[in-house]
């Protein structure tokens, strides 16, 4: 047996959830540690829309959950500013959509207090040049788009600054029970494969879709609908602003402003596994079909990727509802002493990005109540550091475009990064469709940790436009050994993860372009390069 | 104001193979060019419907567009750098020399009315010293001669009879700087029973393109098209002696403005090789040529080889008997239009230009062969070989070969 630690409260999840119960936790001085079974963000917190609700979506259907995003969006958009673009976002009305939903939609919003405010078609156009001509009505909202990459990250590194323990890769394969009570848990490293045990008076489990199978190990049965949605990322940002289909919500008719591209969805079919994360052709096509008739042009447009990730939404008593639009996005907090006489363990799961800090604020006070803290949430209140730059990254002498990116990113690696570019060739560009240069590559490898492209790029955006990692993610790698961060084979054994990672989302969207962009990666790995063929291990 | 957010989404197609940066001479040279990658449809990708980014380092392109040739994809490099050098104008502004530079027409007017000292001042050193410190044209690089008896005094002919007519677009070096080359094409069509016009005309807007003034480039654009259109539509062909112009009425003008004229026109348009390579293939060319036993090498202008027309020069000029002519197969020269006349370029226009130079030397011949004015300005300043434009060529040719039918 390896180590053990001792703290007052484990989460378990390295999701939103997860990185929004730690830091309430942490800001309340409370002692906690996180573990995760992946990297921060592994599960749905990065497969999603990134979209900041106003509300205005779930208006009609769901206002409890519509009034939840609206409150949290004004929260959220000054206590997180680094991770949030405030795009705004448009409701658009087109032919043959249902006429009487949009004065229901509009007479829900305004019940709610939701500033919709009609905009002439023309002014539209012209802020959204590709939107359908034909568009009838047009409704502005305050959505907006979040990046939840770094909004995951930054929750998570503000906790650890107020004191919290952050495990990452270390799945739960344990939950250690004494006398009907949850007494800790015990985690593996997925790298060595070492167990350690860590007791705690509570465990929080808000493992998302993987809810479901911790409560499995304590024999609790736990009924979770995991709604799996196919999302579609787009080769450039062809939108300013977040553009929502005036009707009903349904399938594909969300366009999501994020960074360099644009994210379309999405879909929404129940699975049992939570590590299914399938894609499927024709599912991209029938989403490409409806997403049609608010872009026309959708078809012209290069796919670079898609990819999937499952919602995991609670209902007590089961449903016949497949597609899951119907079970509310409303969250659920489960004391499982009350439900199932078994003390210790509390179930944070439903929800939305959006109301994030809300189900933490909610978990932490039952979590006060249990443990006889006083101390009330301040999250709604404290700012987590802003990811803007300044000073020295306003004056460096870089091509702008990587200067831009860096001006609004650097953040928490702000000081590594500039003491970086100071010494000399690391403005470099690693990744040109990012503009990510070496600077922050290097900033993003953890001393003594793991070299795994994966999580640099969930922390520079390495690989993520249309080239899909073709040339940067060889760089990298090369770099990272020219420079001492990682021994020739841990290069390989990342490029191998990274490129078969890569290849997965790019091959249900690979026709033109991008299918020759997946023959050009071939031909560059597994041709120059000489690297095998092999199965990706999901670490 | 120029509006920034163009059309052009062939950016989407762009694999980031990097054939373009391989094949741009200014990035063979130096890591201060962002390069036509990034700066092309890297930075159009960043700006489409979104925040537009200005980057210094466009100044550096050329224009060349070895880019638009390379690229495997079809994505239009060039069109997509010439509007990064138009933002780049717009807001950061244009150097009073640069704008000089882009006025070629305008230089060659004045410099042409007073051609014998215009010449004299830009051969002077102490002049070109003062000019190098004061505007930044640098005071090593040789200036092509104007000519007082330019093409606009030598001819005006606006109307043919012939059954094939030709309307000449001459472009401003053969016009102000090149008067013989103009004179020679009208011989060549002559020779070949075609009447040759000059409608009305305005430079072409390459020099303007490139040193972003986009917006008077496709002024003159329109203007040309509307001219020539009235030419085209009674059936004359439009023909060009000049690569950068010929590129630019074929082309440039089409990927620009995106205008049903602007296409019209460019299916009209042909280089005079190609013309007379049109001649051979229908049987219409007088191959009566005087036997010339000369050694020449061919130089490709970049130019030329973006219009992918393969090589009409040397396709002609071997069908004179005796004549030798072998293409250098050399890259861009380096002068690439109003580039090589600014000081902070003038190393990387020679550094390019030395390559050029050497493979020039390393074929034997008396002379060489190239139809750009530019090139021939970069080949006369760094080689002791002199410099013809084809239709010089072949005009004499004919004119040997008809007094030798003469003379029989």
């Amino acid at each position: 047996m390896g180590e053990r630690f001792e703290t007052e409260v484990v989460v378990i999840g390295g999701g939103m959830t997860g990185a929004g119960v730690l830091r309430d936790l942490a800001l309340r001085g409370i002692k906690a540690i996180l573990v995760e079974q992946r990297d921060l963000g592994h599960g749905t917190s990065t497969r999603n829309h990134g979209l900041l609700h106003s509300g205005a979506r779930y208006a009609v259907r769901d206002e409890e959950a519509a009034i939840e995003s609206y409150h949290e969006n004004l929260i959220l958009k000054k206590t997180v500013p680094g991770s949030i673009e405030q795009t705004g976002g448009l409701f658009v009305k087109v032919p043959k959509d249902d006429d009487s939903y949009v004065q229901k939609w509009l007479s829900s919003c305004k019940n709610i207090g939701i500033p919709a405010v009609e905009i002439p078609i023309e002014q539209a156009l012209k802020q959204e040049p590709y939107l359908n001509k034909k568009v009838q009505t047009v409704y502005q909202v305050p959505d907006g788009s979040v990046d939840c990459f770094t909004l995951v990250l930054d929750v998570t590194a503000d906790a650890a600054a107020h004191g919290a323990k952050v495990l990452t890769y270390h799945e739960v394969v344990d939950l250690l029970i004494e006398e009907n009570r949850v007494m800790g848990v015990r985690v593996r490293d997925a790298f060595t494969g070492e167990e350690k045990e860590i007791f705690s008076k509570l465990v929080v489990n808000a493992a998302g879709p993987w809810v479901g199978k911790i409560a499995e190990q304590v024999g609790i049965p736990f009924h979770i609908i995991n709604n799996k949605g196919m999302l579609a990322v787009f080769s450039h940002r062809f939108n300013k602003q977040v553009i929502n289909r005036l009707r009903l919500p349904g399938d594909a008719d969300i366009f999501v402003p994020a960074h360099d591209v644009t994210i379309f969805g999405t879909t929404g079919i129940n699975v049992e596994d939570p590590n299914d994360f399938s894609l499927n052709r024709e599912e991209l096509e029938g989403m490409l079909e409806e997403g049609k008739k608010l872009i026309p042009s959708i078809h012209d447009m290069r796919l670079i990727r898609a990819y999937s990730g499952s919602r995991p939404l609670y209902q007590e008593s089961s449903t016949n509802d497949s597609s899951g639009r119907n079970v509310s996005r409303g969250m659920a907090l489960i004391d499982h002493q009350k439900r199932d006489g078994l003390d210790g363990l509390l179930t944070i799961t439903g929800g939305k990005l959006t109301t994030f800090r809300l189900m933490a604020e909610k978990t932490v006070d039952l979590v006060c109540g249990k443990l006889g803290v006083k101390q009330t949430c301040t999250t709604h209140l404290e700012m987590i550091p802003n990811r803007k730059a300044k000073g020295f990254f306003n004056e460096v002498d870089m091509a702008p475009a990587a200067k831009q990116k860096l001006i609004h990113w650097a953040g928490t690696n702000a000081t590594k990064i500039e003491a970086s570019l100071r010494e000399g060739h690391s403005s470099v560009v690693i990744c040109e469709c990012e503009q990510v240069t070496w600077a922050e590559v290097e900033a993003a490898i953890p001393e003594n940790g793991r070299f795994h492209l994966g999580d640099i790029r969930r922390r520079t955006r390495l690989g993520m436009g249309p080239c899909q990692g073709t040339f940067c993610h060889h760089r990298a790698a090369s770099c990272a050994v020219e420079n001492g961060k990682a021994t020739i084979e841990e290069a390989n054994w990342a490029l191998q993860q990274a490129i078969l990672e890569r290849k997965k989302g790019m091959g249900v969207v690979a026709t033109g372009e991008t299918a020759k962009q997946v023959q050009l990666m071939a031909a560059i790995y597994q041709v120059s390069l000489g690297m095998k063929e092999g199965e990706y291990e999901h670490v | 104001m120029l509006d920034l957010f163009f059309h052009e989404d062939t950016f989407e197609k762009c694999l980031k193979c990097n054939a373009c940066v391989v094949n741009c001479p200014v990035s063979n040279e130096t890591f201060d060019f962002g390069g036509p990658k990034h700066l092309g449809p890297e930075l159009k990708r960043l700006m489409d419907n979104q925040q537009v980014i200005d980057d210094k380092r466009i100044e550096l392109c050329t224009l060349c567009g070895n880019c638009d040739i390379s690229c495997p994809e079809n994505v239009h490099v060039s069109t997509l750098t010439a509007y990064a050098k138009a933002i780049h104008s717009e807001l950061s502004g244009t150097k009073f020399r640069d704008v000089v530079l882009s006025n070629a027409e305008f230089v060659g007017k004045l410099a042409s009315a007073f051609a014998p000292i215009t010449n004299l001042a830009m051969g002077m050193r102490p002049v070109r010293k003062v000019m190098e410190a004061t505007v930044g044209i640098p005071a090593d690089r040789l200036f092509p001669k104007y000519r007082f008896n330019h093409f606009n005094r030598l001819y005006n002919k606006k109307t043919a009879s012939t059954k094939r007519k030709v309307a000449y677009y001459v472009g401003c070096y053969a016009t102000y700087n090149a008067p013989n080359v103009a004179t020679s094409f009208v011989k060549v069509m002559e020779y070949n029973g075609i009447e040759v016009v000059k409608p009305e005309q305005k430079c072409c807007g390459v020099p303007m393109f490139a040193n972003g003034q986009l917006k008077q480039g496709l002024k003159n654009a329109n203007f040309n098209i509307q001219r020539f259109l009235e030419y085209t539509r009674q059936g004359y062909d439009v023909v060009v002696t000049c690569t950068s112009c010929t590129l630019a009425l074929k082309k440039e003008y089409v990927s620009f403005l995106q205008t049903e004229d602007a296409k019209e026109l460019a299916s009209h348009v042909y280089d005079a090789d190609e013309y007379l390579r049109v001649l051979m293939e229908n049987g219409e060319l007088n191959t009566n040529f005087a036997p010339r036993e000369e050694k020449a090498r061919y130089y490709a202008p970049c130019h030329m080889k973006a219009q992918g027309i393969g090589n009409p020069a040397m396709d002609i000029l071997e069908l004179i008997p005796g004549y030798e002519i072998q293409d250098t197969g050399a890259g861009c020269c380096g002068q690439c239009g109003t580039f090589g006349f600014k000081v902070e370029k003038y190393d990387v226009s020679m550094n390019i230009g030395n390559k050029l130079a050497k493979t020039v030397n390393d074929v034997n011949a008396e002379y060489t062969v190239t139809e750009c004015g530019m090139c021939k300005n970069q080949l006369d300043q760094l080689t002791d070989q002199p410099v013809k434009h084809p239709m010089e060529i072949l005009a004499e040719a004919y004119l040997v070969g008809d007094k030798v039918l003469a003379n029989k």
